[in-house]
Parts: C-alpha cells; sequence; structure tokens
C-alpha cells in the first residue's frame, strides 16, 4: 500500500514536473515571440538542470532520503507554482531582468524536479522491491504523468485556468503529495512534525496565491496595457498588443496606442477626407503606413476611386487586419477589397524604387520619436513624395499634435514647405490622442476646404470641418526650422515638446 | 590526465557555444564565412619579382594612357572628357578605385577604404565642380557656402565616443577634469586662428590641395619637427586631448602624433575651411559606400569604352612616344601612347619606370606607408543600443589603438531600421614599423585579422555581437597611404615629379603626402591640364 502511494506520486510529480516546463516556455512565448526559440530554450535548460538534479541526489544520505523528497515537494510546490505569477509580474514592473528571471527560475525548477525520481527510487529501493520491476514502475508511472500534463495542458488548464492558475494548481499538487507522504510515512520521517508544519505553510502560501490570482494577473497587465490582452505578437519589426475592454479594442505598437476603436472615426476621417472630399476625380490613391486599413475604408467609399496602393513594412501587420474577425468588422475589410493592393515593404524604399503618380496620397508614419524615425520627416522625403504626387493632387501628413507637441507640428510644417509644397494645417480633437495636428501639403495654392461630402461620414460636416482649419488663439502657429537630416531638429523639438507633456 | 580532462571541457565548452575561454574570439569566428582581400598584392609582388617579362600580343595606339583607376586617374579622365578631350584611355590596374574602393553584401554596399569627403573648400574648386555636376552641391557652387544635398551629408547623430562603457556625443572625450577640457578649448582656439593664417605671400598657411598653400619659410618650418614635440612645447599635455589629437593622426595619416609632421597634423584642423548654407563646419560628404560613388560618377562620364582592364608591368619611352605594356585575362598587351599620366602609387611607379632615378627621384625618396585594415561585418539585425545613446555614423572606442567603426545603413531613409546592417571598421598600424607590420600582415591567419578588425566592436558590443554576424569581409592595404613624417614637405624628389612635364606625367596624393581625395583628384586635375595644354 505504501509503496503503491509512492508509486502514484510519480504520477503527480512527473505530471507537475512537464507542467512547470510547459507554462514557462508558453509564458516566454506569450511574452517575447519567437515560439520556437524560447521552447527550446527553456527545454533545453530543463532537462540540462534535470540532470544536474539528478547528479546531487546522489549527495542525500540514505536516512534522510524522504524527509529530503518530502522536502523538495514543498520547494517545487512552492517555486513551481509561483512561478508564472511572479515572471508575469517581473516581466509588468521591470521589464529588463526578465529573461534572467525565467531561466534562473526554469533551472532551480529543474534541478528540484531531477531529484525527485532518484529520491523515490532509492526509497523504493529501501523497501527491497526488485530493482527491474521498480525501474519499470516508476518510469512507467513518470511517462503517463507526462502524457496526462501533455494533455490536459493546452486542452483543459491553459484556456479556463490561464498560466498563473495552472501553475498554482500544479504546485498546490505538489505540495499534496509532501503532506500525504507525511502522513503516510510518518513514522520513518525523521522530524514529521516540522514537515507538516512547513507543508501547512506552503499549500496556505499556495491556496491564498489560487484565489487573489485572478487579481494578480489583471493587475500585471494592467501594468502594461490597462486592458485585457487579445492577441499579441512580436513580428520583426515590432511588437502588436491588441487589448479589449467592453466595446473599446485597442491597438499598441510597441506599447504606444495606435487607435481606439472608440474615437478612431475621428483621426481617419480627419486624415482622409480634407483630401479625397476635395478630388472628386482622384483615381490613384497611395497610403503610406496605415496597415490597420482604417484609412483604406475611408477611401474606398469614394466610388470614383479605382486602385488604392497600401505601403506597409509588416506583413504582420496587415494579415492581422485581414483575418482577425472583428478587425475586419473594425476596417470593412477594406484590406480584402479588390481594388486594393498591399505592398509589404519599407515605404521610404518603395518610394524610391517606383515612380507611379497618385491623385491622392495619405502618409501615416510613427511619430518622429527617434533618428530613424525623424528621417521620414525631412526635405529628401518631402521631395520624394511630391515627385509621386500628381500635379493637382493633394497629400496629407499625420503630424502629431499641434497643441501638445507645437515644435515638431510646426517644424514639419516648414520642413514641407522647404520641400516646395503648398501646405494647409488643419487640426481634429480625438479623445484618445488629445488634440491632433494633419498638414495637406500641394504643388499649387488655392486649397480650399470641402464644404459638404458625398459619403457617409460620422464627424466631418460643413461645421466641424470649418473648424478643423481654424487655429484658435492658443494653437497660434509657431516659428520654427524645417528638419533637416544633418540635425535632426525635429527629433529634438519632439522630445522637448512631450517631455513638457508627460509627467 | 588532468590535461586531459582540461581539453575535453575546453571542446566541450566550445561545442556548446560557451564563451568561456580567454582569447575566444577566434572560437566566435567559428561558422562565420570570413574572406580576406589583399587588392593588388599578388599583382604588386609580380611586378617586384619579376625579371622576365612576356611580348605583347597586340598593340595600340592612343593619344593618353592613364595607369591607375583611383581619385587620381579617374579625375584626370573625367576632367578631359570635360573638356572634350577623348583620345585617351584608363588603364584600370589591379586595384580598381584605389582606397575610394567599395563592396556588397548583396544589395548593402560598404567602403573598403576611405568612407567619407569633407566639405570643400573654395580651394577644392576642382572638387566642388565635379561635386556640382553629380547633383550633389545643388547651388551657389561658387560661393562660400553652397547648398549640399541633404541626403549626401551626414545625417543626426554622426558622431560618438566610448569611454567608461558609455557613449558621448561627438570625438572629443568630455568630462577629464578641468585642465583637459581647458587644453582642448585652448588648442581649438589655437587652430581657429590658424585656420585664417597666412604666410607672408598672402597665402593661407594650410589649405586643400596643399599645394596651394603659403611658402612662407616660416611656417613651413613647422614640418621640421614632429607633432609631437610641438605640441609639448606648446604646453599640451592633457591625456584626452592627445588622446584625440593621436586618433586623428591614425585615422588620417596612418602614424602616431610622434612619427606625424607638426606641419601635417596641424593641417588636419586648420586647412578643411568648408562650409555649407545648410549644415554647420565640419560637417561631411558620405554614401553607404563611403566615398565610391563619386568615382563610380566619374567611371560614367569617362564611359566603360575607355576603360581597360589589366595591369600595367612596364612604362618606357620608345623614341617620340610612351610605350606601356600591361597584362589582361588574354595576355601581354601594349599601348603605344603620346603621352602617360602614371597614377599609381609612387612605389608601384618606381616599379613600372626604369627610368624613375632619372626624373630626379631617388629610391629612398619614397614616402614611408602605414598599412590598414578594413574589416566590413555584415550583421543580421541592429545591435541593442543603451537608451539614449542611438548609433551614430562613426562610433570611436576611446583608449583604442583601433579607430572605430562606421555604419554603412546610416544614410537610408527607411520607416523602420534596415533588417540588415553592415558595419565598417578601421585599423591603421601606426604603432609598429611599417615593415614589420607588412610581414606579420602576409603571414597573418585569417582568424588573427578578424580578432584584430573586431576588436572595437567586441570592446563596445561584447561577444554577444557574434551572434548577429552573417558575413564578414577584411581588406589588407599593405600600403594603404602615405604618411606625412616631419621632412615631408621638403621631399626633393616629389618636388621633381610634381615639377614634370614631359610625355610622362605624374599624378597621386602622393605627391602632396596627405591621402586624401582633394589632392589626389588635384594632382589629376594638374595632369590633365597638362595634357590639354
Amino acid at each position: 500500500m505504501r509503496d503503491r502511494l509512492l508509486i502514484l506520486s510519480v504520477f503527480v510529480v512527473a505530471s507537475c514536473g512537464l507542467a512547470y516546463e510547459l507554462i514557462t516556455g508558453a509564458l516566454a512565448s506569450y511574452l517575447l515571440g519567437d515560439s520556437v526559440l524560447q521552447f527550446s530554450s527553456i527545454i533545453g535548460c530543463y532537462l540540462f538542470a534535470m540532470g544536474v538534479g539528478s547528479h546531487l541526489s546522489q549527495y542525500v544520505k540514505d536516512e534522510r532520503v524522504l524527509d529530503t523528497f518530502v522536502e523538495i515537494e514543498l520547494l517545487v510546490g512552492l517555486i513551481g507554482g509561483l512561478s508564472a505569477s511572479v515572471l508575469f509580474a517581473v516581466f509588468a514592473w521591470t521589464g529588463e531582468s526578465f529573461r534572467l528571471t525565467l531561466y534562473a527560475l526554469v533551472f532551480v525548477i529543474g534541478v528540484l524536479v531531477g531529484m525527485e525520481i532518484p529520491l523515490v527510487m532509492r526509497a523504493l529501493n529501501q523497501r527491497e522491491a526488485r530493482f527491474a520491476e521498480l525501474v519499470s514502475r516508476v518510469l512507467t508511472f513518470d511517462y503517463l504523468g507526462a502524457l496526462a500534463v501533455s494533455l490536459l495542458f493546452p486542452l483543459v488548464l491553459a484556456p479556463k485556468l490561464g498560466l498563473a492558475r495552472s501553475a498554482l494548481l500544479f504546485g498546490l499538487s505538489n505540495a499534496a503529495v509532501a503532506v500525504w507522504t507525511c502522513r503516510v510515512f510518518r513514522h520513518e520521517l525523521l522530524r514529521p512534525a516540522v514537515q507538516y508544519l512547513r507543508s501547512l505553510v506552503v499549500v496556505m502560501v499556495l491556496g491564498s496565491g489560487f484565489m487573489v490570482s485572478d487579481m494578480l494577473t489583471h493587475w500585471n497587465e494592467k501594468a502594461i496595457y490597462g486592458d485585457e490582452v487579445i492577441h499579441a505578437e512580436t513580428t520583426p519589426y515590432q511588437r502588436l498588443v491588441l487589448t479589449r475592454w467592453k466595446n473599446d479594442m485597442r491597438l499598441y505598437i510597441n506599447g504606444n496606442l495606435q487607435f481606439s476603436s472608440r474615437d478612431e472615426h475621428r483621426y481617419h476621417e480627419a486624415l482622409v477626407h480634407p483630401v479625397l472630399g476635395a478630388l472628386p476625380w482622384a483615381r490613384q490613391v497611395l497610403i503610406l503606413g496605415g496597415g490597420d486599413g482604417l484609412a483604406a475604408r475611408e477611401v474606398l467609399k469614394y466610388p470614383n476611386v479605382q486602385h488604392i496602393t497600401l505601403v506597409d513594412l509588416d506583413p504582420a501587420m496587415t494579415t492581422l487586419f485581414r483575418t482577425s474577425a472583428p478587425l475586419v468588422a473594425l476596417n470593412g475589410g477594406s484590406l480584402n477589397n479588390p481594388r486594393l493592393n498591399v505592398v509589404n515593404q519599407d515605404a521610404a524604399r518603395w518610394l524610391e524604387q517606383h515612380d507611379a503618380e497618385f491623385d491622392a496620397i495619405i502618409v501615416d508614419f510613427p511619430d518622429p520619436s527617434n533618428f530613424a524615425l525623424g528621417k521620414l520627416y525631412s526635405v529628401p522625403m518631402y521631395r520624394l513624395l511630391s515627385r509621386h504626387l500628381a500635379d493637382n493632387g493633394l497629400a496629407v501628413v499625420q503630424s502629431t499634435s499641434p497643441y501638445h507637441a507645437p515644435r515638431s507640428f510646426w517644424s514639419i510644417n516648414a520642413t514641407l514647405q522647404a520641400a516646395g509644397l503648398m501646405t494647409t494645417p488643419y487640426h481634429a480633437y480625438v479623445p484618445s490622442f488629445g488634440e491632433w495636428g494633419f498638414i495637406l501639403a500641394a504643388h499649387h495654392p488655392g486649397y480650399i476646404p470641402p464644404q459638404h461630402y458625398q459619403v457617409p461620414l460620422k464627424f466631418l460636416d460643413r461645421e466641424a470641418t470649418r473648424q478643423m482649419f481654424f487655429f484658435p488663439p492658443d494653437m497660434q502657429p509657431w516659428k520654427m526650422q524645417p528638419n533637416e537630416l544633418n540635425n535632426q531638429l525635429l527629433v529634438h523639438y519632439f522630445e522637448q515638446d512631450w517631455s513638457q507633456v508627460i509627467r | 590526465m588532468q590535461i586531459a580532462r582540461r581539453d575535453f571541457l575546453r571542446t566541450a565548452a566550445a561545442l556548446a557555444g560557451l564563451p568561456l575561454l580567454a582569447g575566444c574570439h577566434q572560437v566566435l569566428g567559428w561558422g562565420l564565412p570570413v574572406e580576406v582581400m589583399r587588392p593588388g598584392m599578388a599583382e604588386g609582388h609580380r611586378l617586384r619579382d619579376t625579371t622576365r617579362l612576356p611580348s605583347p600580343r597586340s598593340t595600340r595606339q592612343v593619344d593618353t594612357v592613364i595607369v591607375g583607376s583611383g581619385a587620381a586617374g579617374l579625375f584626370a579622365g573625367w576632367q578631359l572628357v570635360r573638356e572634350g578631350y577623348r583620345d585617351f584611355v584608363v588603364l584600370n590596374g589591379p586595384e580598381p578605385d584605389g582606397n575610394a574602393a567599395a563592396g556588397a553584401f548583396g544589395e548593402w554596399r560598404y567602403p573598403t577604404g576611405a568612407h567619407y569627403l569633407p566639405l570643400p573648400s573654395s580651394e577644392s574648386a576642382h572638387v566642388r565642380a565635379l561635386l556640382v555636376e553629380m547633383g550633389v552641391i545643388e547651388s551657389g557652387g561658387d560661393s562660400l557656402r553652397p547648398r549640399f544635398d541633404e541626403r549626401v551629408l551626414v545625417h543626426a547623430p554622426d558622431e560618438r565616443l566610448w569611454r567608461d562603457g558609455q557613449w558621448q556625443d561627438g570625438l572629443l572625450p568630455r568630462g577629464l577634469g578641468p585642465d583637459d577640457n581647458a587644453q582642448q578649448q585652448r588648442f581649438f582656439q589655437h587652430v581657429r586662428q590658424l585656420q585664417q593664417q597666412r604666410g607672408i605671400d598672402g597665402r593661407r598657411v594650410f589649405t586643400v590641395p596643399a599645394a596651394l598653400a603659403s611658402q612662407d619659410p616660416a611656417w613651413r618650418a613647422l614640418d621640421r619637427q614632429s607633432f609631437a614635440s610641438w605640441l609639448a612645447a606648446q604646453g599640451y599635455t592633457a591625456p584626452g586631448l592627445m588622446w584625440y589629437l593621436d586618433y586623428c593622426c591614425r585615422d588620417d595619416y596612418g602614424s602616431t602624433l610622434a612619427h606625424t609632421s607638426a606641419w601635417a597634423g596641424l593641417h588636419y584642423f586648420a586647412a578643411r575651411g568648408g562650409h555649407a548654407a545648410n549644415a554647420e563646419d565640419g560637417a561631411v560628404l558620405t554614401w553607404p559606400d563611403g566615398l565610391n560613388p563619386v568615382l563610380r560618377h566619374m567611371r560614367g562620364r569617362i564611359g566603360a569604352e575607355r576603360q581597360l582592364d589589366g595591369a600595367a608591368w612596364r612604362v618606357q619611352p620608345q623614341g617620340r612616344q610612351v610605350q606601356v605594356d600591361y597584362v589582361d585575362a588574354h595576355g601581354a598587351q601594349r599601348l603605344l601612347a603620346r603621352r602617360v599620366i602614371m597614377t599609381t602609387p609612387l612605389h608601384v611607379a618606381w616599379h613600372l619606370l626604369p627610368h624613375m632615378a632619372s626624373l630626379g627621384f631617388e629610391h629612398q625618396q619614397l614616402p614611408p606607408r602605414a598599412p590598414w585594415l578594413v574589416g566590413n561585418v555584415l550583421l543580421e539585425r541592429f545591435p541593442a543600443e543603451p537608451p539614449q545613446q542611438p548609433l551614430a555614423w562613426d562610433n570611436v572606442v576611446y583608449g583604442s589603438r583601433s579607430l572605430g567603426y562606421v555604419v554603412a545603413t546610416h544614410q537610408l531613409i527607411r520607416t523602420a531600421l534596415p533588417e540588415r546592417t553592415v558595419f565598417t571598421t578601421y585599423h591603421a598600424f601606426a604603432d609598429a614599423d611599417p615593415m614589420a607590420s607588412r610581414q606579420s600582415l602576409a603571414a597573418a591567419s585569417t582568424d588573427s585579422l578578424f580578432e584584430q578588425a573586431m576588436t572595437d566592436l567586441y570592446t563596445v558590443y561584447g561577444p554577444r555581437l557574434r551572434r548577429h554576424m552573417l558575413a564578414a569581409r577584411l581588406t589588407v592595404r599593405a600600403h594603404a597611404m602615405a604618411s606625412p613624417q616631419p621632412g615631408f614637405l621638403s621631399n626633393p624628389g616629389l618636388a621633381a615629379l610634381r615639377a614634370v612635364d614631359g610625355p610622362i606625367l605624374f599624378a597621386h596624393s602622393d605627391l602632396s603626402g596627405l591621402s586624401l581625395f582633394e589632392e589626389a583628384s588635384w594632382w589629376g586635375s594638374v595632369a590633365a591640364r597638362k595634357i590639354l595644354g
């Protein structure tokens, strides 16, 4: 009976051992991306650590085998059980030491798990079971446990409980094995009372962790994005995270908010319609950036537009917005529209290599927050752009905030002018961004904002359009220098502007 | 037994890819395709060692032959075409584009020699004319401050210096104490005066090209001492400033302070008087592949039909003509020309021209030549940089004996960082005798060259950079440039070659003793004017 109990604990112990490996692997690929690399390196580290554990098990004295087994179960339960929660917290709050913590935890758990089976075998061996039979039984249950968890984890536990609570559950199982062993073998243990007490503490810690883990996860995820993450992906170019809170979907790229589904219509209507509304003859449209297909959705409202070329670097982004049901609902399937052609290439490079002309060009690049991005707001870039703009065509550039970042906004205006373009700046209020700015550019002066729109809109009408082109006294133009590549003033302006806004 | 076990552990660690061992850079090089280029070495040594000459298979008549296709040769050809003179050929030689050569890993181009051109001063009118034609100068080519194409002006951030585990802006070390700061200020104050300084003949003391500089003996006396002794006499001792000045001498001349003429050392700082309407003084012009596009442009104007592949092995007068024998893929060939412009380095010209001594030039008057190693490594992604210290175009390590690295993709305009990049490292062998360095370079293994070329990169990024490397190409330039040692200005042999106006002319930066594009092209231009009469 007692031996059978030990064998049963092998089953539990093996399940838990594999579970920690799967949980840390899943967590790492979820947070860091590149799942093949994460899983391989974690399994490698874990198996190696198990080897170290098996090696160390020989130093446990014969009379302490059962005591050590109980202690190890408690330690594995505690460390393994809390591993996912700890890793998540480290990622959310510090970020930098995440990898180190990850591999340290995996190694420690691996070493402990590696000691379990050798100790059980020695305990059984002391009871004079036949060696051949012993090895066969222990390993049979070891592998059976592994099979059970490898099916249970992806199908039931991960989706139902989540990673943090699954880990806690396995931790509790380890602790249960400890309690159980204490109870059944109390006469053979050297210090049964102490072991009991320890088990109790561990079970309580893990149990309460299980109760509050929902809160913890929520708190950690909030620390990162504030809302529930419904999609996260690390591509070679950026990290895409999609969150949802009630009916508000938000896309973050590298942690920066790109849009909120509640008010993105304001941003995209303001970006697109002052151009397209003034060009009833426009046939060919170019969108640079805008892989979310939201600007394209607005452009496609115009039946006169025959063809849209959308150049966005990241295929993962355009694929996501072409295939994910809620996102396709949001962009109206614009990226699957036959009138639109997606080119996954660097937009600046594409402009260098092609020479097609467009009636309208919509530029939705990331803000000039570093030297590499600042180059996209430079005279050579805008000269390149103007070569692709038809003689009577219009271009529009997303230009940061004239209210929060006036130096940047008016410097972009000066840069477009230095490239020989006539500019018309305007702005719109987008609640999740604040007051946002755009600059319209053309080869010739005389742009007149549309008085009415032929297409259905939620935000813009005659009066809203008039207000966009009116700059109230607290948003008057600043006299700024154009952005030159050899000094990149814009990047300094941008830093200066936002350092005064963000506390 | 002990040793065997240690060996086993070492092998196991190496196999596991663990960077545990001292001198592990060789281990780190494992599996990386490293190519070593030694441009011109085989042809040059054959020229030096061969006595028996093949007889030519064909003979071609042409008015002028330009031997060599570096900056001087191509500039001469470019100027001839510009003036409507077309009866000439350029013999490319074993090192096409000379020190302005470039290479490419697929679409990723990089320099294998010089990587920039300073803003040309008004004395460098010949360079300005070329840049106007290229469209690099957009307007104001004759003015004090021309307007340059922004894509070619080096983009911000241009330079940074690695010191004590962090980067600082610019290459001048800062934060080394009040004495260092004061001396740095005093030195640059001094240099600003020298930039305006004129000799008794009314000419500026320091100019590019150096040929236009004042001949005032009082100023040229600076050439009689080393830069080191001049600095000591002026009371410049601060370690930060001294390191910086030594770095500049190694970077421009391949020699240390002690082996650089004081005139040349000051020339580096005081002669570059170029300005731009749309950039600060001291800005430079650069392309992904260094300044190779300038040479490509000149080749385009000269036309492929006037460029011959092949290496010269003998140039000698034959009656009223000059006979140029060369070897190409088909064998030995001969050109008969009215005039020849020798644009090879002078130590090569010495072997090509049996009668060079009769022109007033002695073998011992050849300037000492510094060996260089240029390393190019293709990276599969940009290494991580510390926050707020972004990658610059030129990145230098304080205290290093190497010269840092430049980033070939720096001038690209992209919405995201390019998926790959090439870092180009530079090392001038300034600390040892050039001859000894050349001998050790000739015997050096690929591993040791790779280790030498990667020194600064590993200092900055650590061995983990190896993981991002896809390929490396090392260019050994054993005779890369003439070093201006004390006394170089009064080399009578060079003066004789500069004055030559017979059937054979000379054009190379060696004639100035300063290895600069402006000097090379100046002598190319002078030779072209002699041809045009």
